[in-house]
This record gives C-alpha cells, structure tokens and sequence, in this order.
C-alpha cells in the first residue's frame, strides 16, 4: 500500500510497529531465561527475569501512547485504525505472556531451592512449542500476513494437548509416589498451566492479525 | 408513477420514512453541452430519512451531483444531463413538465457560505413562505418559530426576530439559513459543504442539528471533512475524476472500505 500524504503519519505507524516488535523480542527473551534457569538450575537468570519485567511493563505504556497519539493526531480509519487498536491489543497480550515468564522464574526459583526434581525435564517440549508458537505470532505480525496468523491458531492444538499430557503425568506422579517432591511438582504444573496459557495469548495475538488483514473479528469463533 | 403535478408540485406531500426516496440511474452530466463528462455512469439510491454523505477530492464532482438533484446546474446555460435520469419520489425530475422552481421547494439547499438575505431574522425565514403567497401573520409567526425552533437558533434570536440577520455570528447565520430551507418544509435538504466557514464549535452545533432535522428530512451532505462524514452520515458515497467508486454504509467505507482507492482516499493517501 502507498504511503501516507502526511509522511509523519507513516513514521509514526511505523514506529509503533517496531515498539511492538521490540517489545515482543523483550518478552520471547523473558520466557526463554526463565525455562533456561529451571532447566540449567539457574536461579541468577529467574532473578533477572523478576527484575526486567519492568521493562516490559514501561514498553507496554509507551506503545500505548504511541497509539493514543496516532489516534488524536491523525485519526486512522480504516486498516490504519486496525493496526493501530491491533497493535495495543497486542502489546496487552504480550505484557500478560511476560507476567507468565515472571510467574515461572518465580516459581522455578523455588523448585531449585529444593531437593532436585528431575521431572523439571519434561517441561522442555511445551516449552520448545510456547516459544515457537509466540514467535510465529510475531513473524505473523511483522510481515501482516493472514495466512501465517491462521497457523499460529492452529498451533495451539499442540500446546494445549502438551500441556493436557504433562498435567496428568504430573497428576499421576504425585498421587503415586507425593513425598518431599510434591511441592515441586504442583510447581511444574503450574508452569505448565503458564505455557499453555501463553499458547493461548500467541493465539490472541494471530486473531488481532486477521483483523487487521481483513477487518474480521474471528475471536470467540 | 405519481403524476408530476402531484409529487412535486404540491405543497403538501409528506416526506418518506422509508425506502428510495432519490434514484440516481446511470447518470452522465456535462458543462460543456456534452463534450466531457463531469459526471459518468452515477447509479446509486439516497434512502429516505437518513443521512448521506458525498466526499471526494476536489473537481471529483460530488458537488456537481447534489446541485443536479434540485436541478441548480440549470443556470449553468453549457450544462446538461447527458445520459440516465434523477427520481425523486418516483418522478423523474428531468421531465419537461416538472418545474425546477416547484422542485426546490422539495428539495432544499444549504450552501458553503451562509448567504441571509440582508433583511431581518424574522424575513429571512419567512421569505420561502412568502413566495409561496402565504400572508397570514399567524401561520408565518408560527412557521418562523418552528423553523427557528428546528434550527435551534430559536433561543438566540426570538428576542430580536427584527433586527438584521447580517448581526448574527457565522455560525447563527448559517443555522438561520438552514431554518429558511426548513421553513418551506422541504422533503430533502441538500447541504454543499455547511460547515467549511464555520469554526469548530459552530461545526458541532451544525452537525449536532444534522442528527436533529433527520427525524424530519432526508438529509444529502457533501464534505471534505471525513471525521464529519463518520459522525453525521449513515450512508457514505465515495467519488473519484466524475465516477462514484463505492457507496455503502459509513461505517463500512471508513472501517472496512472494500476498494482500495477508497481506501487510500480515506486514509489519507491521496486526495
């Protein structure tokens, strides 16, 4: 599509997008130290994951007042004024799958603390898929490409059954053996609850994309 | 088809609620006694009792059409309707029997610059009834005050209805203009770009009595402000070098445009 009569309103939109982006990387770095601290036994790189949500948080209000601006000053219609409530849609959705990479460096901090737990491993598949799956979100939405934004939907058949398989391993290992472990077991469920759920958000992500591809809004569908 | 002399020659027809009430069919139209079409193949219906908004860049003829729905263009000695035809409630407005003078008193118009006539507030909204030959003091008074009521300039003014209208701010003056329009109980109101004199309060008076005289009138607006265009249409159509390149629903052609020269116009990409 051409660009704009106005060349600041393209800078602009341009440089919303790329905040986005930027912070998309922030965030698949948060998600990738916090599995790498359970699975290395790293508590330095949880920590580092709770300090730099911050980050995340601060870019999180300057995409939206990038948008804000763009709104009062140029006031988008049409795909323009998709990509830009898309765009802080997105960026919500990317905050949240932050809180869920704080939320597993916390607790695999607290599993590290304790007697090691070797079922911390069977974490690494859901968590190969949850990182695949909100990087596709974004290669979807850097290059706007609709048919890109339907696989990441698809993509998330396998987290969720990952994370289905992994919850009833867990569930069966606790019921049977329990003892000192137990904790750290209800630990990993719920980090596996946490990458599922970022399965979910990396879905969120993909249909704001087809909006803004194609004006539909496919959620809840 | 209603006989003309009924439809548009009677003072007393009641403006459609529903329905086509304006039916452009393939229209072509030329200032130059038909050697370039300023207009081409325009086919698109108003609905009665909303409004519609014609936008466009500039020399893409939307003005030209809304002055050929009550046939202004007829002063234009070079002008003339190439190709199609205008209905307006079913009658083909073109038709040798129809006379333009009896059509605008159907089909109002509200220009870009307020134009009152230099006489009082008070004549100015009277003027339409006069014409017409009404004289009784009671029925003008009540016309007036209606009309001023419609326009809501009624509170402004009715302390004052004798001084000069030229002492109104620009904004009062084009409302006033609106009730002069209104006052001959128009069917249809055609306002060529009301508000580009006005400044932003005036603006939103303006548009704030748009979504009022709806209830009563079918309303045709053409503007170069499309944040106008999005607030006070329902219908929107987009005109492009004399050629209508879509017509829908506004909030389609500003959300989901289905042409992309639309698109690039309402966007800010061309214009």
């Amino acid at each position: 599509m051409s660009g704009h009569i106005l060349k600041n309103y393209d800078d602009e939109l341009r440089f919303l997008k790329n905040n986005v982006l930027e912070m998309g990387g922030e965030v698949i770095e948060a998600l990738e130290k916090s599995v790498k601290g359970l699975l290395q036994g790293d508590r330095e790189i949880c920590a580092e994951v709770v300090d730099e949500d911050e980050v995340i948080d601060s870019h999180e209000k300057k995409i939206d007042e990038l948008g804000m601006s763009i709104l009062l000053r140029f006031n988008p219609v049409a795909s323009d004024l998709r990509q830009v409530l898309s765009s802080i849609n997105i960026c919500r959705s990317l905050e949240r799958i932050g809180d869920h990479a704080v939320n597993i460096a916390k607790r695999s901090r607290k599993i590290l603390k304790g007697a090691l737990c070797e079922e911390v491993r069977l974490v690494d598949p859901l968590f190969i898929k949850a990182h695949e799956i909100v990087s596709a979100s974004l290669t979807a939405y850097s290059d706007v490409d609709e048919r890109k934004a339907h696989q990441v939907i698809k993509m998330d058949g396998l987290v969720d059954e990952l994370h289905r398989s992994l919850s009833k391993n867990l569930s069966s290992t606790i019921a049977e053996h329990g003892g000192p472990n137990t904790e750290s077991l209800l630990h990993i469920l719920f980090i596996s609850r946490s990458l599922e759920r970022i399965g979910d958000l990396a879905v969120n992500i993909a249909e704001d994309i087809v909006f803004i591809t194609s004006a539909e809004d496919i959620r809840h569908t | 088809m209603n006989d003309p002399s009924t439809i548009l020659e009677s003072q007393d027809v009641a403006a459609p609620t529903s329905g086509t009430i304006i039916d452009i069919d393939d229209l072509s139209f030329s200032y130059d006694l038909g050697k370039t079409n300023t207009l081409r193949n325009i086919s698109l219906d108003i609905p009665a009792g909303k409004v519609t908004a014609f936008i466009g860049p500039s020399g893409c003829g939307k003005s030209t059409l809304i002055r050929c729905l009550n046939r202004m263009n007829d002063l234009v000695d070079t002008a003339k309707v190439t190709s199609g035809k205008i209905s307006i409630m079913g009658q083909d407005i073109h038709a040798p029997d129809v006379d333009a003078i009896e059509l605008r008193k159907h089909v109002g118009m509200v220009f870009q610059k307020y134009n009152p006539f230099p006489k009082s507030i008070y004549e100015n909204v009277a003027y339409g009834l006069r014409v017409q030959g009404i004289k009784k003091k009671s029925i003008l008074d009540q016309a007036v005050e209606e009309s001023l009521q419609k326009s809501a300039l009624w509170s402004e003014v009715k302390d004052r209805l004798n001084t000069s209208a030229l002492g109104l701010s620009g904004g009062q003056q084009q409302r006033l203009c609106i009730a002069r329009t209104i006052a001959v109980k128009p069917q249809i109101v055609l306002m060529d770009e009301p508000c580009s004199a006005l400044d932003p309060i005036a603006t939103a008076r303006i548009e704030e009595l748009i979504a009022e005289l709806q209830q009563d009138f079918t309303i045709v607006i053409v503007t170069h402000n499309m944040q106008q265009a999005t607030r006070v249409s329902d219908r929107t159509a987009f005109f492009y070098l004399g050629e209508l390149v879509e017509y829908d629903d506004t909030q389609a052609i500003f959300g989901n445009p289905s042409k992309k020269q639309t698109e690039d116009y309402v966007s800010g990409r061309f214009g």
